[in-house]
């Protein structure tokens, strides 16, 4: 009996260490590093998070405290031809693609269109955008709310990237506008300000 | 108090020559009896605060008038009094109805209806499950199959083919309570100023959107006339056609009435026409701007719209008809800054640098506090 209980002991201990082997790791303060499977590279000033779960092929997402909670990802270099993140259902509700001639001006529509999409927000908005110099290249900076469908939480966001070679290169952050994004907004926009290629 | 309205129910319909079924007898204030109606009313009770507080509601007091002036034409005013209507800006056809009488209707729903009277057909069929009070039977419905289910698991061996047939039991009760609504919201609508033929009306013009929506990404179009196992509702199909055919029995003839879809429609149909434009679905947004220029002819919303839906699926020869939609909406003289945005962006994309900044200038010219200001100065330099 007690070896069963044992046994059962064993496997529940395995059921909830299963998130941590699950392959998250812990961005270490002051290094660079490359990401989104990309020649991307950034330098955090805090420790961050890095979700084993990718949003797509070329991205990954760092968080504090949860992704719902903050959640900053990257876009490495998203080809033609292929949508920001990983379809939500392909046959139903395609998401947007990504093309080679876009203009700058069409990154936060690119952006603002895949959220409605895959996440049913449809009250997003984007509220500012301006033009910058991502990583010595033409390009935009944009933040947008929006809030999931049968969802009273608001969201905010914050956005940069360009179109490089072809290719987009995306950086957000986003977190509940309650609280949770003044928190960490400032630790995401050191990442986002040391882009690098 | 089932009794009750079935013996008025009788009462009223052996007194009259009228042949159309009769109404439910309505209860002002009605508050709930038993134990497990008072118990859905509290959960709808519950969302309805939460709604209430909901950002994607509109609150323009003209676009609720408007609707609650359609839904009290077409049940009548003394029902449709204690309603309280939710307007909720979420692109896709649809309306519900709680069994609190909280009525919330989607922005896709008033964008896809050409008129009153197709409006009037889906708010009398949500009322129509409000007034035989669907929510509380289905619960009922469900409540008992689950109960059998469990004591077969029980008590029968291989109880498999009882549970499948229960299951497939609450799909067809739920789409046997959608064909009563329809029907009930057909008889709304055969006793109002509105013509009846306009319930069909909606769900062939749907089927054409699906068709379209199909066509548009490389899907294969296709209808049934029969639900499927787990379907809640009857298909497009079925419905448009035994409403159809329920129309031409009724063959009701009646004076046209002044419609005001549009007009109440107007200061929202770009805000609407945007949501659905950014949904990705190129084939179903073309076919609704069409189905709505049939109504209004191209007006320079629809012409605005149609401009950014080609040029957002961007093909060169989508810039190009982008930048002759915009121009033509130009052409109109009401059209707003955005209308130059896009045709200087639709110019840009298609290598016409000169023109395309020429526009980009107007618009900023027009417009100079534009949110995207600072960025459009940015191609025009």
């Amino acid at each position: 009996m007690s070896k069963k209980l044992a046994l059962l002991a064993a496997v529940a201990t395995l059921a909830c260490a299963a998130p941590v082997a699950a392959g998250n790791k812990l961005i270490p303060a002051g290094q660079r590093i490359a990401v989104a499977k990309s020649a991307m590279t950034v330098q955090p000033g805090a420790e961050w998070n890095k979700l084993s779960e990718r949003p797509g092929r070329n991205a990954e997402t760092w968080t504090q405290d949860g992704d719902e909670l903050n959640d900053l990802s990257f876009y490495g270099g998203i080809e033609s031809g292929r949508p920001l993140f990983r379809e939500v259902d392909k046959k139903n509700k395609p998401l947007p693609k990504v093309s080679a001639t876009m203009l700058i001006t069409d990154i936060p529509v690119l952006l603002e269109n895949s959220y409605r999409i895959a996440r049913d927000a449809s009250s997003m908005a984007i509220d500012t955008i301006a033009p910058i110099q991502f990583a010595g290249n033409k390009g935009v900076r944009f933040t947008y709310t929006f809030s999931k469908q049968n969802e009273t939480l608001q969201r905010r966001g914050e956005a940069r990237g360009a179109v490089i070679g072809g290719k987009l290169y995306l950086v957000t952050y986003e977190a509940p506008s309650l609280y949770y994004y003044d928190r960490s907004v400032a630790a995401a926009r050191v990442v986002a300000d040391s882009v690098r290629f | 108090m089932v009794g009750l309205l079935l013996a008025s129910a009788i009462g009223t319909s052996a007194l009259a020559a009228d042949k159309r079924p009769p109404l439910p007898t309505y209860m002002q204030a009605y508050t709930p009896t038993t134990v497990d109606e008072r118990g859905i009313w509290m959960e709808a009770d519950e969302d309805e605060r939460r709604l209430r507080e909901s950002r994607s509601v509109i609150r323009d007091t003209a676009l609720n008038a408007y609707v609650r002036g359609v839904l009290c034409r077409t049940v009548g005013d003394d029902r449709c009094k204690s309603v309280r209507i939710y307007i909720d800006e979420i692109p896709a056809f649809n309306a519900t109805m709680s069994p609190n009488g909280t009525l919330t209707v989607w922005s896709g729903l008033l964008l896809r209806v050409r008129n009153e009277a197709e409006l009037g057909s889906i708010l009398g069929h949500e009322f129509g499950h409000f007034e035989l009070r669907h929510s509380l039977m289905d619960f009922k419905n469900r409540r008992g199959g689950s109960d059998l289910m469990a004591w077969a698991s029980i008590l029968v061996r291989n109880s498999g083919d009882i549970r499948y047939n229960t299951i497939g039991g609450f799909y067809a009760f739920d789409r046997a309570q959608e064909r009563e609504a329809d029907m009930m919201g057909f008889q709304y609508l055969t006793r109002s100023r509105y013509p009846s033929s306009a319930s069909a009306d909606v769900w062939d013009h749907l089927m054409g959107e699906a068709d379209a929506t199909a066509i548009g990404r490389k899907g294969r179009a296709q209808h049934k006339y029969v639900a499927g196992f787990f379907a809640s509702h009857p298909t497009n199909l079925a419905r448009a056609t035994y409403l159809r055919a329920a129309s031409i029995e009724a063959a009701d003839v009646k004076p046209a009435v002044v419609d005001t879809h549009q007009a109440a429609m107007a200061k929202w149909l770009p805000v609407f026409l945007n949501d659905q434009i950014k949904l990705n679905d190129f084939g179903g947004s073309e076919y609704l701007l069409a189905n709505l220029a049939e109504g209004s002819g191209w007006t320079t919303p629809l012409l605005c719209a149609r401009g950014d839906l080609y040029r957002e699926r961007g093909n060169p020869r989508d810039l190009v008809s982008a930048a002759q939609f915009y121009q033509e909406a130009i052409g109109k003289g009401d059209a707003p800054p955005e209308a130059y945005r896009g045709l200087g962006l639709a110019l840009l994309r298609s290598q016409q640098v000169a023109e395309g900044q020429a526009a980009l200038a107007t618009y900023l010219r027009l417009k100079p506090a534009a949110t995207d200001a600072a960025l459009i100065a940015t191609l025009i330099s």
